[in-house]
């Protein structure tokens, strides 16, 4: 008997350690000196990532993992880092990681992420970040970013700096700020809402999400925006004026300087608006199916 | 000093791209052709005097900068090379398109290429674009892009001499042209 | 990097001063980059990483396609049997149907690209398995927006039935097979084992 309660004891202690050891977090920090414009790659399946740039040539990696995650590897040879989270190939085992990552703010980022959120400041070198399920917040400072996202959300914060701008997402929406230079996005039923400072090439495409653009164009820009069922409204002032051209099958078109749509064909259906605003300089190309489009060349 | 380390520096990075790229990294080779694609368009924009002609070349340029990495040198200049690349594609692609015209038998002199007046850059660059082939090819890598004389002539595979002829042909047509002394 | 020369009013006083750099009046890099994937890796001792770069370079080849979906394809109407959309997919674990996404009869009056075509055929066939390994919530998301597609692709086709020569639906129904094979490929990609882990 007395040894039988000793046995239940100790069973019962060994039980309460492995669920302690189940839900115990570690912590993982490591720095490790590198090129001040190499390349540093990250990956991580479920959490969150971090990303902040900095002048030092070191990367600076802090993690915080849940129970189930392997490790975290961190390697650097000849102007290459890499940043790995490893967890079980059982599903339903692995945990979280929240790796908060200080890298040199001229490196190159590519970042990948399953079920983990995406988030960089202050990196001024250019921005590869790629998630399935999760969302992509990234700071713009230059140089060239592109973003891309299955289900998540992309949002991308500017300061007008020029730059080579390509955002994806098959269901998430995209969301820019203070964007400028050659811009392209394109999402599914997600809405697009982009404001660029100053723009030089735009394209913009979603099956039946809506669009809101607003921008400066530069002289001679071009704007290509279309949409199967989804509304467009465009804001596009430029100095040296555009030509347009708005085609829609069965969707309203309207606009701010009181041009009125023409039928496309006396057979068939379908609209369109085209005209020249200013000297005629760039070109706006507007497309949609059944959506409503507005366009205006004031902000 | 500060210039010498910074262009330590940047052949460097230049290095470390050129050894990823050669590794089958397409990312590093992206970084390079984001860094050059303007310089090389340029002289093939020149060279060509067709813009869909000059996109052609600078395709081909880092397509065959791709095949060939395995040859450059990392202490040597990655522009440089490019450009003997992008000269060689653009020769190749304008003897298809046209004949050659003959060359010049005057001796050239020196000259820094300075206008007695200044002059508006487009301008110029319409001047340049209405020389003839060898006059422009010459005097593009010469007088833009700063290579010396042997350098031109070994990238348009012409000797020395016909290349300083050819400047000397260039100057006296940008004078007429332009209606200002070059010297 | 400037803009090409031809608007250029600054003044100089020397040809150093012209600009050496001149930005390209397109990308050029999804063309080079497309053609890369197509040369062998000759150089001695040249070896390719193991990383997403093969996953990448598949979606390369995919992405050139599209562009020929997009230029060279042929599009005209057929009237084989068979309407667009009529057929149901299979439930899916949440109880969204998952559109079906069998070659119709209309699909491939479309697309005349063989390559194009067992491309599509290929993500397809693996589509319920890929969607599966993705996290739940991210699984339900793609199958609404691929159900999107698919009414987008109905709905553009009816439209073209009552105008079959008009260029505008003619041009967003490409775009509609464009985005779908994006879709295909970005779930196909995303799925991958090696992704990351």
């Amino acid at each position: 008997m007395r040894i039988a309660m000793r046995l239940s004891g100790a069973l019962l202690l060994l039980l309460a350690g492995a669920a302690a050891s189940a839900s115990a977090e570690q912590t993982f920090d490591r720095e490790v000196a590198v090129q001040p414009r190499g390349a540093v790659d990250i990956s991580n399946v479920s959490g969150r990532i971090e990303v902040s740039g900095w002048e030092r040539a070191e990367v600076s990696v802090h993690a915080e993992l849940e129970a189930g995650v392997e490790r975290v590897d961190v390697s650097s040879e000849g102007g290459h880092t890499s940043i790995k989270v490893l967890v079980p190939h059982a599903p339903g085992h692995g945990g979280e990681v929240r790796l908060q990552v200080k890298i040199p703010q001229e490196s190159e980022l590519n970042v990948s992420g399953v079920s983990a959120d995406i988030t960089t400041t202050g990196v001024l070198g250019v921005q590869r970040l790629n998630a399935v399920s999760g969302n992509v917040t990234a700071e713009l400072a230059g140089a060239d970013v592109e973003l891309k996202t299955v289900s998540g959300n992309l949002h991308l914060k500017g300061r007008g700096q020029a730059a080579r701008l390509r955002l994806s997402t098959v269901s998430g929406d995209v969301r820019v700020e203070h964007g400028a230079g050659d811009f392209e996005a394109s999402t599914v039923n997600g809405t697009l809402i982009v404001s660029l400072d100053s723009a030089r090439s735009v394209r913009v495409h979603t099956t039946s999400g809506d669009v809101r653009f607003e921008g400066r164009l530069t002289h001679g820009a071009t704007v290509e925006a279309s949409t199967v069922s989804g509304e467009l409204n465009v804001h596009a002032s430029a100095d040296g004026g555009y030509a347009y051209e708005v085609s829609s099958f069965s969707g309203a078109i309207s606009d701010c300087f009181n041009a009125s749509p023409e039928r496309a064909s006396q057979y068939g259906p379908g609209s369109r608006l085209e005209g020249t605003r200013g000297q005629g300089a760039g070109h706006v190309r507007l497309k949609t199916m059944s959506g409503a489009v507005q366009l205006c060349d004031r902000l | 000093m500060a210039d010498a380390q910074a262009e330590d520096t940047r052949i460097d990075w230049e290095g470390t791209l050129v050894q990823r790229a050669r590794a089958g990294d397409k990312r590093a080779f992206e970084r390079l052709y984001r860094e050059y694609a303007g310089r090389v368009y340029g002289l093939c924009l020149r060279m060509t005097r067709d813009p869909q002609m000059a996109e052609d070349c600078t395709q081909d340029t880092f397509i065959n900068a791709w095949r060939a990495l395995g040859k450059f040198e990392t202490r040597s200049s990655l522009a440089t090379w490019l450009h003997r690349i992008a000269v060689n594609v653009s020769l190749a692609k304008r003897r298809k398109s046209g004949p050659v015209e003959p060359l010049p038998e005057e001796e050239g002199a020196a000259t820094k290429w300075t206008l007695e007046t200044p002059i508006e850059v487009h301008e110029i660059e319409s001047a340049i674009g209405a020389l003839p082939d060898g006059a422009r090819d010459a005097l593009v890598l010469h007088a833009l892009y700063g290579y010396s004389h042997g350098e031109a002539a070994q990238m348009l595979g012409i000797a020395e001499g016909t290349c300083k002829a050819q400047l000397h042909r260039a100057r006296n047509l940008l004078r007429e042209r332009l209606g200002v002394e070059v010297s | 990097m400037t803009s090409p020369p031809d608007n250029d009013a600054r003044k100089v006083t020397s040809l150093r001063e012209l600009p050496q750099s001149l930005e390209p009046p397109h990308d050029l890099w999804p063309r080079i980059e497309a053609q890369l994937t197509d040369i062998p890796d000759a150089a001695a001792g040249r070896a390719t990483p193991a990383r997403a770069g093969a996953m990448r370079a598949r979606w390369l080849a995919v992405a050139a396609m599209l562009a020929c979906v997009a230029t060279g394809v042929w599009i005209g109407r057929s009237f084989l049997p068979g309407a667009p959309g009529s057929t149901a997919g299979p439930v899916s674990a949440n109880n969204q149907v998952v559109p079906d996404l069998r070659t119709t009869a209309f699909d491939a009056a479309y697309v005349s690209d063989p390559r194009y075509a067992q491309q599509r055929a290929a993500l397809v066939r693996t589509l319920q398995a890929k969607l599966a390994a993705l996290p739940p919530p991210a699984r339900a998301k793609v199958e609404a927006s691929l159900a999107t597609i698919e009414k987008a692709k109905a709905d553009l086709e009816q439209a073209l039935g009552r105008d079959p020569s008009n260029a505008l639906l003619q041009e967003l129904l490409v775009n509609t097979y464009q985005d779908e094979m994006r879709v295909l490929s970005d779930v196909h990609e995303a799925s991958d084992p090696g992704r990351g882990i």
